[in-house]
């Protein structure tokens, strides 16, 4: 026994022994806390098998889905991405045009545009986006009653119960004329590609009874005639779709046709757009200001206008260097569409948790939705990488 | 040094994973942190441990002088009057909806009073006991005076506000779609949103339990019309009877309970009042009268029914409280809660305030 104590006082005394196995007892319990954990999660539930069943609640956005309380928690649940894609879809393209307006008038000489811009950029970026959000609904909510519904003959109408717009309606020969153009457009797409080309590559046009005409036309060209052609031949299948309020028999305010923007929809959306475009605003300003003076005075020098200097010289080029930090703009707009919840807009965050709360089953929902917004965001990820590549690869 | 990092690092995990461990058995003492009977440690102490809602105008609330009040404060009053023999020997401890079963079975309380439906889940799987439904509450529904409905069923097609991940928003699907109604829901995460929505008349209806749209009727801003330009519909969704917790195998305690409760609606049905208990408790007009109030009926011997308190115990409650009527009355009809014809009117009127007989 005094022998073994001594044999180990003598093992220790070496700096790289005694390492040794203070690494073998903290390895000793990670393995046992890893275990514990793997024993936890054996006891959780983690199958998604209630989701078939039905869900029992109503929502009230309904996009592009026929989903009524009758249909399955997997129904509701996609109606909840679609709703939380739709708001980011129409944001994402919004947010771009106007950071990228902002971002040109913030460096603009005229002393007027550049201070709204700075206003706009300072304002809006240093208020937290939940207060935007609940502000822009207040301000929805602020719209007349639908009784007292501002409407531009019958042809829209506004109201604090949404707003709404002529749109169009399809028979069912119009989803098949739809198909059609589809096609058609890709169509004269290719053909407009394959004359800009030629011209880029011999000098020569197209032509047409003997007029010289570019690409770009010719396409439009063909695919407005077969439109028009089509058009009649399939018997008129689109007609406009106007908005219509009118009360039933117990006084109930109904609004029918159309295409509406909701309240919640609508300040979700103004919301996600004013904030995150003050982002864009200062990235496309820096990248512009990154750029070379010589390429606007360059530009200048060929007698070229501003907007041409703006469009043709200066954006393609500071273009570069907006797509990456872009990217995380349109992630983060995203992630932050799922504080549609404190306005009722019913995205798929809403929409899981009150599934969450219906079943008790928390644990596979929450994974559903982390798995959802990762599938999303690396979608845009992918998306903003091939428009990079696509960007970088032009003029080097 | 370098050793000692090695050795913090290891001191930190240890810790951790003890405490783990830990943590998985906690929940198997959280429920046995009291022990001996609850009414024993109440006399003992001097004060009742009573958890109740301080937000909901009516049922429990804060007032601005720091005192609570309301009809739930009124049966924690009750108790400590007839266990105490004095109703302001209270310790009033706010919950809210998520740590109230919590507070209770941890022994921080000796009794819960918050606005709580008595459900089967709650009653068998928290291991608490509910004593008897002092209020019977129900889902209903919220419009404008002026929009000309007068039953869910005129509702067709209208849109209505619902708190989210609630019973409420299925109980409001099931009464719309098993009618074969049309309807918007507009789902709100917390009550202040919906408020603002439906001020504006953004929603036609307004769903939640009847006794919380009077509370919110009652404080509905004059700006907006004040609390008549609005009308609860007579329809109820669903049964939401509330009443006092204790908890599991506490039988004295429970008991107490349960008779105060009791006594309140047996006073109540036999004409007895705070004005008037004095003088009936010295000159009972009949045996039933006198056994509710721990009273000797034309000299013959008080009946003692071994509740480990002062015989006379229903004296000092209605003396200091009140019976059933008079709570209801004070705190309740002010929001518009009416009586006549609900079910919470005395048995004889129809109603389910129904006592067991004292006996």
């Amino acid at each position: 026994m005094r022998n073994f104590f001594y044999s180990t006082m003598q093992w220790s005394r070496l700096q790289r022994n005694r390492n040794l196995a203070i690494q073998g007892v903290f390895l000793f319990f990670v393995i046992i806390f890893g275990l514990y954990l793997i024993f936890q999660a054996f006891e959780l539930e983690i199958s998604l098998s209630h989701f078939s069943s039905r869900a029992g609640f109503g929502l009230s956005h309904t996009f592009l889905t026929d989903y009524t309380s009758n249909d399955s928690r997997w129904n509701a649940y996609f109606t909840g991405v679609i709703n939380t894609i739709r708001v980011c879809l129409v944001a994402i393209l919004l947010t771009t045009i106007l950071g990228t307006i902002m971002g040109v008038a913030r460096l603009s000489k005229n002393f007027l545009i550049s201070r709204i811009a700075w206003i706009y950029v300072e304002v809006l970026r240093n208020t937290p986006l939940l207060i935007q959000i609940i502000f822009w609904q207040i301000i929805f909510l602020q719209l007349p009653h639908i009784s007292k519904a501002i409407t531009f003959g019958s042809t829209s109408a506004i109201s604090n119960r949404g707003i709404l717009l002529p749109w169009m309606s399809t028979n069912t020969n119009g989803q098949l004329w739809l198909i059609f153009m589809g096609i058609i457009a890709l169509a004269s797409l290719s053909l407009s590609y394959f004359f800009n080309k030629r011209e880029d590559k011999t000098g020569k046009r197209a032509s047409i009874l003997g007029f010289s005409i570019s690409g770009n036309l010719l396409g439009i060209l063909i695919f407005g005639l077969i439109g028009v052609i089509t058009f009649f031949a399939f018997g008129q299948p689109l007609s406009l779709d106007f908005p219509l309020i009118h009360q039933n028999t117990k006084g109930t305010w109904l609004q029918s046709g159309g295409f509406e923007l909701s309240p919640e929809f609508s300040a979700i959306l103004f919301a996600l757009v004013i904030y995150t475009g003050t982002f864009i605003t200062e990235i496309v300003r820096g990248s512009i200001q990154a750029l070379s003076k010589g390429q606007t005075e360059a530009a200048q020098a060929i007698g070229l206008s501003n907007y041409q200097v703006t469009s043709l010289v200066v954006l393609p080029q500071a273009l570069r260097s907006i797509i990456p930090p872009l990217t995380n703009q349109y992630l983060n707009l995203t992630k932050n569409s799922s504080l549609a919840v404190v306005i009722a807009y019913p995205d798929l965050f809403m929409v899981s948790r009150t599934i969450m709360n219906n079943s008790g089953h928390a644990l596979p929902v929450f994974f559903l939705i982390l798995f959802t917004y990762l599938t999303l965001s690396l979608f845009i990820s992918i998306v903003m990488n091939l428009i990079n590549r696509r960007v970088t690869r032009i003029g080097t | 040094m370098k050793n000692f990092k090695s050795l913090l690092v290891l001191f930190s995990l240890v810790s951790f994973a003890a405490f783990s461990f830990a943590c998985a058995s906690e929940d198997d003492s959280a429920s046995t942190a009291s022990s001996g009977s609850t009414l024993e440690q109440v006399l003992e102490r001097g004060t009742l441990k009573c958890g109740v809602n301080d937000n909901l105008t009516g049922f429990g609330v804060v007032t601005p002088s720091g005192a609570f009040e309301g009809f739930d404060i009124d049966f924690c009053k009750a108790v400590a009057a007839a266990v105490l023999g004095d109703s302001s020997k209270v310790e009033y401890t706010p919950t809210t909806a998520s740590n109230r079963f919590e507070a209770l079975g941890s022994g921080e309380i000796d009794l819960l009073i918050r606005n709580t439906t008595w459900t089967a889940s709650r009653d068998r799987e928290l291991a608490q006991d509910f004593t008897v439904a002092t209020f019977y509450d129900g889902q209903g529904m919220m419009v404008y005076a002026d929009s000309g409905y007068n039953s869910i069923d005129d509702m067709e097609g209208a849109t209505v506000c619902v708190l989210q991940g609630t019973t409420t928003e299925l109980n409001l699907d099931d009464r719309f779609t098993g009618t074969g109604m049309s309807y918007t829901p507009l789902t709100f995460e917390t009550n202040d949103p919906l408020q603002a929505a439906f001020e504006e008349k953004r929603c036609d209806g307004w769903t939640t339990d009847k006794s919380g749209l009077a509370s919110k009727r009652a404080e509905f801003p004059e700006s907006a019309g004040g609390p008549s330009a609005l009308k609860v519909l007579p329809e109820t969704l669903s049964k939401e009877p509330l009443g006092p917790l204790t908890r599991d195998n506490d039988s004295e305690f429970y008991d107490v309970v349960q008779w105060v409760v009791f006594g309140m609606m047996q006073a109540e049905e036999s004409g007895i009042s705070s004005s008037n208990v004095a003088q009936m408790a010295a000159n009972p007009s009949n045996p039933g009268m006198a056994r509710l109030l721990g009273a000797s009926f034309e000299g013959g011997e008080v009946q003692d029914f071994s509740f480990g308190i002062p015989k006379d115990f229903m004296q000092k409650v209605i003396s200091q409280v009140g019976n059933y009527g008079e709570v209801y009355d004070r705190h309740l009809v002010p929001l518009g809660l009416e009586r006549a014809g609900s079910l919470n009117a005395q048995w004889t009127e129809g109603g389910l305030i129904y006592a067991p007989p004292f006996r």
